[in-house]
C-alpha cells in the first residue's frame, strides 16, 4: 500500500514482534494508533512499515489480554483520539518480552555476523 | 482463559458497541493524517484523499481486527453457510443439477456400502466372534467336511487350543399331532452351542449334560418365533410334548428373541448328543459340523495342528478306512464371506465408485463455469478487500453445503435403494437383509458427502485464488475471463468420463453376456411343464424300506391318474436342487488308483420313469427299469461326464463295475448299465459333474422329489398334488412344490442380481457421462463464439469450424478410450471369476464398449459441434 515506487522494500513483522513493539511505544505515554505506527516507523528509522490491517488487530489482542486499556481523549489539536495506555500487567509483560528479544537479537546476530 | 472469557463477555454484551467503536476509532485515525496533510499545505479534498491511500484498506483492518473478538471459525462458517444457501436459492436450476447428480451417485454407494458392510465387514454378532471358528474333517481331496461324532468327542476332550466346543446338525423333522403335517427347520446340538452364541432361555431352560446322552428322555427348546407361529406364543407351554418325525419331545425351554443362530434361523432345537450310537465307527459320517471358541491368543492353523495330532494319534490306537483323515479349522468370519460373492459385492463396490467419480467429475465441471462466470464478483469483492484465503474458505463452504444437502438426498435414496435391493436380493447372501443405515453406513455417506464436495469443489477453489484483478475488471463483456482458464481442467474430466465409462460398459457387457450365456446353457433336460413335490418321509413312520417303497409307487400311481398329469417320475435330487451328496467310486475293470487320487462324483437316486419324464437323452445302454427289483443285480446309470473320465467311449462303460465308496472304503459295487446325458445339477453356470444314479427300486430313500409332466402349466396342478399327497397319507408334508425351472432359475438369482446392478450402473455412468461431455463441450464453443463468428466473417468455410470442433473432441474422446482400454484390462483380471462362457480378456467385448463409448460421446459432441458450425457470424458480431 506504500505510495512511493523505489523505496528500499519494508521490513515484515515477525510473528509476536508487533506487539512487543506496541507495549513499548506506549512506555513513556500513552498513544492512538495513528501515533503509535508514526512512532514505530520513525524509531525504526523507517525500516518499518506499519499496516493498519495488523495493527488494529493487535491492539485488539493486547486489550484482550489486559496489557494495555484505551479511553477517548482530546488530542492536542482538538481532535477526539482512543488513547492507549499500559496496564501493571502490560508493563510486566514489556519487561519480559524485551529482555527475550534482546537475547534473541544478539542469539540472531552472534550466528549471522560473527565477531571473532 | 482470559481471551476466552473476555471474548464471550464481549460476544454477550458489547458487540454492536465493538464495531461502533472500530469505526470511530479508524475515523478518527483519518482525521488525524487528513490535519497533518491539511497542515502540509495540501487543500482538503487533496488531503482526505492522501490519508484513505495512507491508511491501506479500511475494511481488511476492520474485519482482521473484528476478527480478534470473534470465534472466527464457528462464526464465519456459519456468515459462509449463510452466503451458500443464498446461493443456493438464487440460481436453483444449477444447485437441482448438482444436487441431484451428486446425490444419485452418493445414494447409490451408501446402498452398495450398507449391503458389503453388512455381509462381509460387520463384526460377527456373537461375543468374541473374532475367536470363532468352523470345525470340520479334511482329505486330500475336500476340506471342512463333516466330522463323525466319534472324532469331535476325542477333539473335544483331548484339544488344548479350544474354549470351547460344540457339535451342530440340521435336520427336517416332520410335525404332527398339531393339525395338518407341517416340516420343521431342527438343529441337533450339544448344550455348548447355547454358550457359544450367547443364547438364554426367556423361558424354562437349557439342556443339560444329563439331556445330551444316550438315553436320556427327548426334550426340545423352541425358537420365540415357532413358540410364536405354531403354538401361538402359549406362556404354559413348558411341560406340553412336540411331536417330531413320529418321537415325543418335551418342551423345557423357548429362547430368547433377537440372537440368530449361524445366520439361518432354526425353529426347534434338540439334543445332539441323545441321538448319537455311542457304538459308531470313527468313519461314520453324519452332517455334524463344529463351532469353537478359539483360546485367546491361539490361531487357526494352530489349533488345527493341535487337532491333527489328535487324529494321527486315534489313527494309530483306533485305525479305519479314514486315517489319512485331518482336521479343518477356518475363522467362520472368513468362512461365510470368501469367494465369488466378496468378488461380487466389491466389484459393484468399485462400479458404483466408478459412478460416484463421474458425477463429481459432471459437478466440477458445473462448478468450474459457474466460478468462472462469477470472476467479475469475486474480483469486485477481492477488490473491496476480501482476502484471498478467505474468499477461498468461503467458495468451500458453498460447496460444501451443496454436497451436504445432496448427501441428505442421497441417504433418502439410500433406504428406499436398500429396501428394494434386500426385496430383489438372492435369498442365500447370508445377512443381507439385516444391512439397514446404521451409524458405520452414516458415517461412511457423511465422509463420501465432504470428499466428493472439496472433491468437485477443488477447481473452482484454486481458480479464484487466481483471479486477474485488472483484466476481469477492464473487460467489460460479461463473458469476461472466459478465457481458456480451467480448460485443461475440463478436457481432463472428459477424458476420465470417457475412460471410466468404458470401463463400466466393458464390465457390464461382460457379465451381461456371462448372464445371457448361463441361462441358454442346455439344462441336459426339458425343464419345461414339470411339477416337483419335494418329500421326506418320518424314519419313525416309515421303517422299512417297503413301506418307503410302497409309499412312492402309491402316490406316483395316484398322480399319475390325475387328469392332465403325463407321467410321473422319482428323483432324489432334480437338476438346480445343488450338492444333495458326493462319494468316493473306483471302477473295478480298472487299475486301482492311489488312495489319495480316489475321485468324488455326486450320486442321486430315481426311479425307472425320471430319465423319461424329465426327458434326459440316453446315450448308452438303458436307463432303469421295473426289472431293477429288490434281489436283482445291483445297477447303477452313470452320467456323460463320469463315463468319460473313466472310459476313452461312453459305449465301453456298460457292463462295467462302479465300487461306491473307492478301493479304500465299504460300499456296493454296481454294474453299469447306462449313460445318460448331464444334467446341471449345481447350477447353469457352474460344471456339470460327474454322477451316479442308484435304483430307487433297488435303494429306496426317504427323502424323494416327485416329478410329474403336465400338459400346460405346471401351477395348474399345485393343488391337485397337494390333494392327492395329503390323500395318500396326511402326515407327510410337503417341502416344497415348484416347478423345474424354478429350481433351476434360482440358481442364477446371484448372477441375475449382480448383472442387474452393474447394467444399472454402467447405464448411469453413461447417462452422467453424455451429460458431462455435453456439457463440457457446449461451454468450449460458447467461450469460442466470438472466435467463431470471426473466423466466419473472414471467410472461413462451415467445414472447416466442423472440422475445428470435431477434432478437439474426437482428439478428448480418443485419449479417454485409450486410458478406458487400458482400465478395462485391469478390470478383466478381476472380473475373471465372475464370468461365464466369455472370455474376460475378450477382445470383441472391449471393442464393443469402446464403439458404444465413442457413439456416446459423437452423439452427446454432436450437438455442441452442430451449434458452432451454424453461429450465426452477423448477429454474434453485432451483439459484442
Amino acid at each position: 500500500m506504500s505510495t512511493v515506487d523505489n523505496q528500499p522494500e519494508a521490513l515484515e513483522f515477525l510473528q509476536g514482534t508487533l506487539e512487543v513493539l506496541i507495549l513499548r511505544s506506549l512506555q513513556a505515554a500513552s498513544n492512538h494508533a495513528y501515533g503509535i505506527s508514526q512512532f514505530l516507523e520513525h524509531q525504526s528509522r523507517y525500516e518499518f512499515a506499519v499496516d493498519n490491517g495488523s495493527l488494529y488487530p493487535a491492539l485488539q489482542r493486547l486489550l484482550q489480554r489486559r496489557w494495555i486499556a484505551a479511553h477517548w481523549k482530546k488530542t492536542p489539536n482538538g481532535r477526539r483520539a482512543k488513547y492507549y495506555r499500559l496496564t501493571p500487567l502490560g508493563r510486566r509483560q514489556l519487561l519480559a518480552e524485551k529482555s527475550k528479544w534482546m537475547r534473541f537479537v544478539e542469539a540472531m546476530s552472534r550466528v549471522l555476523a560473527p565477531q571473532r | 482463559m482470559r481471551e476466552w472469557w473476555s471474548k464471550i463477555s464481549r460476544a454477550l454484551h458489547f458487540r454492536r458497541g465493538l464495531d461502533d467503536d472500530l469505526s470511530d476509532e479508524m475515523h478518527a485515525h483519518l482525521e488525524l493524517i487528513t490535519d497533518e496533510n491539511i497542515a502540509r499545505g495540501m487543500t482538503p479534498d487533496d488531503a482526505r484523499a492522501a490519508a484513505r491511500r495512507h491508511f491501506g484498506n479500511l475494511t481488511h483492518a476492520r474485519e482482521n481486527a473484528r476478527e480478534a473478538w470473534q470465534f472466527p471459525r464457528f462464526e464465519t462458517i456459519l456468515r459462509d453457510i449463510r452466503y451458500g444457501l443464498r446461493g443456493i436459492r438464487k440460481s436453483t436450476g444449477f444447485s437441482l443439477v448438482v444436487i441431484l447428480t451428486l446425490g444419485l451417485g452418493i445414494g447409490a454407494n451408501t446402498a452398495i456400502f450398507s449391503v458389503v458392510y453388512s455381509v462381509l465387514l460387520r463384526p460377527l454378532p456373537y461375543p468374541h466372534g473374532e475367536r470363532l471358528v468352523r470345525l470340520g474333517e479334511s482329505t486330500a481331496q475336500a476340506s471342512g467336511i463333516a466330522v463323525t461324532w466319534i472324532n469331535f468327542q476325542h477333539w473335544r476332550a483331548d484339544n488344548t487350543a479350544f474354549e470351547d466346543m460344540a457339535a451342530i446338525m440340521g435336520a427336517d423333522l416332520s410335525l404332527t399331532g398339531r393339525g395338518d403335517a407341517v416340516v420343521v427347520d431342527a438343529r441337533l446340538v450339544t448344550n455348548s452351542a447355547f454358550r457359544l452364541t450367547r443364547m438364554t432361555p426367556m423361558l424354562g431352560r437349557l439342556f443339560t449334560d444329563a439331556d445330551d446322552k444316550p438315553g436320556a428322555a427327548p426334550v426340545a427348546i423352541l425358537t420365540p418365533e415357532f413358540w410364536q407361529r405354531r403354538l401361538g406364543g402359549d406362556p404354559s407351554v413348558i411341560g406340553q410334548s412336540l411331536e417330531l418325525d413320529g418321537t415325543s419331545y418335551e418342551i423345557i425351554g423357548v429362547l430368547n428373541p433377537g440372537r440368530k443362530f449361524l445366520w439361518r434361523s432354526a425353529e426347534v432345537y434338540l439334543p445332539l448328543g441323545r441321538a448319537q450310537n455311542p457304538a459308531q465307527k470313527r468313519s461314520e459320517h453324519g452332517s455334524i459340523r463344529g463351532l469353537g471358541l478359539l483360546k485367546p491368543g491361539k490361531t487357526a492353523t494352530e489349533a488345527k495342528a493341535n487337532l491333527d495330532a489328535i487324529m494321527q494319534r486315534l489313527a494309530l490306537s483306533d485305525a479305519g478306512p479314514e486315517d489319512d483323515h485331518r482336521s479343518y479349522v477356518g475363522y467362520l468370519a472368513e468362512d461365510v464371506t470368501g469367494g465369488e460373492l466378496r468378488t461380487t459385492l466389491l466389484t459393484l463396490m468399485g462400479a458404483v465408485g466408478l459412478v460416484l467419480l463421474i458425477a463429481c467429475a459432471n459437478v466440477a465441471s458445473l462448478l468450474l463455469v459457474r466460478s468462472t462466470a462469477r470472476t467479475r464478483e469475486i474480483a469486485v469483492r477481492v477488490a473491496i478487500g476480501a482476502a484471498r484465503p478467505r474468499l477461498a474458505r468461503q467458495l468451500l463452504t458453498e460447496n460444501l453445503v451443496l454436497a451436504a444437502i445432496a448427501g441428505a438426498l442421497g441417504l433418502l435414496l439410500a433406504a428406499w435403494c436398500l429396501r428394494t435391493l434386500i426385496l430383489i436380493g438372492p435369498h442365500n447372501i447370508p445377512r443381507l437383509t439385516d444391512a439397514t443405515l446404521d451409524l458405520p453406513v452414516l458415517l461412511f455417506a457423511t465422509a463420501i458427502s465432504i470428499l466428493v464436495g472439496l472433491l468437485a469443489g477443488l477447481a473452482p477453489v484454486l481458480n479464484a485464488g487466481k483471479v486477474d484483478l485488472i483484466t476481469a475488471l477492464k473487460e467489460g463483456s460479461p463473458t469476461a475471463g472466459t478465457g481458456k482458464r480451467g480448460q485443461g481442467f475440463r478436457n481432463v474430466l472428459v477424458i476420465a468420463e470417457v475412460a471410466i465409462t468404458l470401463v463400466l460398459a466393458f464390465a457390464s457387457g461382460l457379465l451381461t453376456r456371462s448372464l445371457i450365456t448361463a441361462e441358454n446353457v442346455n439344462p441336459g433336460f426339458d425343464p419345461h411343464y414339470l411339477l416337483t413335490i419335494e418329500l421326506q418321509l418320518p424314519g419313525s413312520r416309515y421303517k422299512s424300506d417297503d413301506s418307503v417303497r410302497h409309499y412312492y409307487g402309491q402316490l406316483s400311481q395316484s398322480l399319475r391318474s390325475e387328469p392332465g398329469v403325463q407321467d410321473v417320475g422319482l428323483v432324489t435330487a432334480p437338476p438346480g436342487a445343488g450338492d444333495r451328496g458326493d462319494y468316493w467310486y473306483s471302477i473295478l475293470e480298472k487299475p486301482t488308483p492311489l488312495r489319495d487320487d480316489v475321485p468324488l462324483a455326486l450320486f442321486n437316486f430315481a426311479d425307472a420313469n425320471y430319465f423319461r419324464v424329465a426327458r434326459i437323452r440316453v446315450i448308452a445302454g438303458r436307463v432303469f427299469t421295473e426289472g431293477d427289483r429288490a434281489g436283482t443285480t445291483p445297477v447303477t446309470v452313470i452320467n456323460e461326464n463320469l463315463a468319460r473320465r473313466a472310459f476313452a467311449e461312453p459305449q465301453l462303460a456298460l457292463g462295467k463295475h462302479l465300487k461306491v465308496g473307492g478301493p479304500y472304503v465299504d460300499g456296493p459295487a454296481l454294474e453299469i448299465v447306462g449313460v445318460v446325458a448331464n444334467t446341471s445339477q449345481e447350477s447353469l453356470d457352474a460344471e456339470k459333474a460327474p454322477m451316479f444314479y442308484y435304483a430307487f427300486w433297488q435303494n429306496p430313500h426317504r427323502f424323494m422329489v416327485v416329478m410329474a409332466r403336465t400338459q400346460g402349466d405346471p401351477a395348474q396342478w399345485m393343488n391337485a398334488a397337494r390333494r392327492r399327497v395329503s390323500e395318500v397319507d396326511r402326515n407327510i408334508p410337503i417341502l416344497s412344490l415348484q416347478t423345474a425351472e424354478d429350481w433351476l432359475g434360482v440358481t442364477l438369482d446371484g448372477r441375475r442380481f449382480a448383472t442387474l446392478l452393474l447394467g444399472l450402473f454402467g447405464g448411469l455412468a453413461i447417462v452422467l457421462a453424455s451429460v458431462g461431455i455435453y456439457g463440457v463441450l457446449n461451454y468450449w464453443v460458447s467461450a469460442r463464439q466470438r472466435e467463431i463468428a470471426i473466423r466466419l466473417a473472414i471467410g472461413a468455410p462451415r467445414s472447416s469450424i466442423l472440422r475445428w470442433a470435431g477434432l478437439h473432441a474426437a482428439r478428448l474422446a480418443a485419449l479417454g478410450v485409450v486410458l478406458g482400454l487400458i482400465g478395462a484390462r485391469i478390470a478383466a483380471r478381476w472380473l475373471q471369476s465372475l464370468v461365464f462362457g466369455v472370455n474376460a480378456h475378450s477382445l470383441v467385448m472391449m471393442l464393443i464398449a469402446g464403439a458404444a463409448v465413442i457413439a456416446i460421446a459423437a452423439i452427446a459432441a454432436s450437438l455442441p459441434v452442430w451449434r458452432a458450425m451454424h453461429t450465426d457470424p452477423v448477429r454474434n458480431l453485432h451483439e459484442a
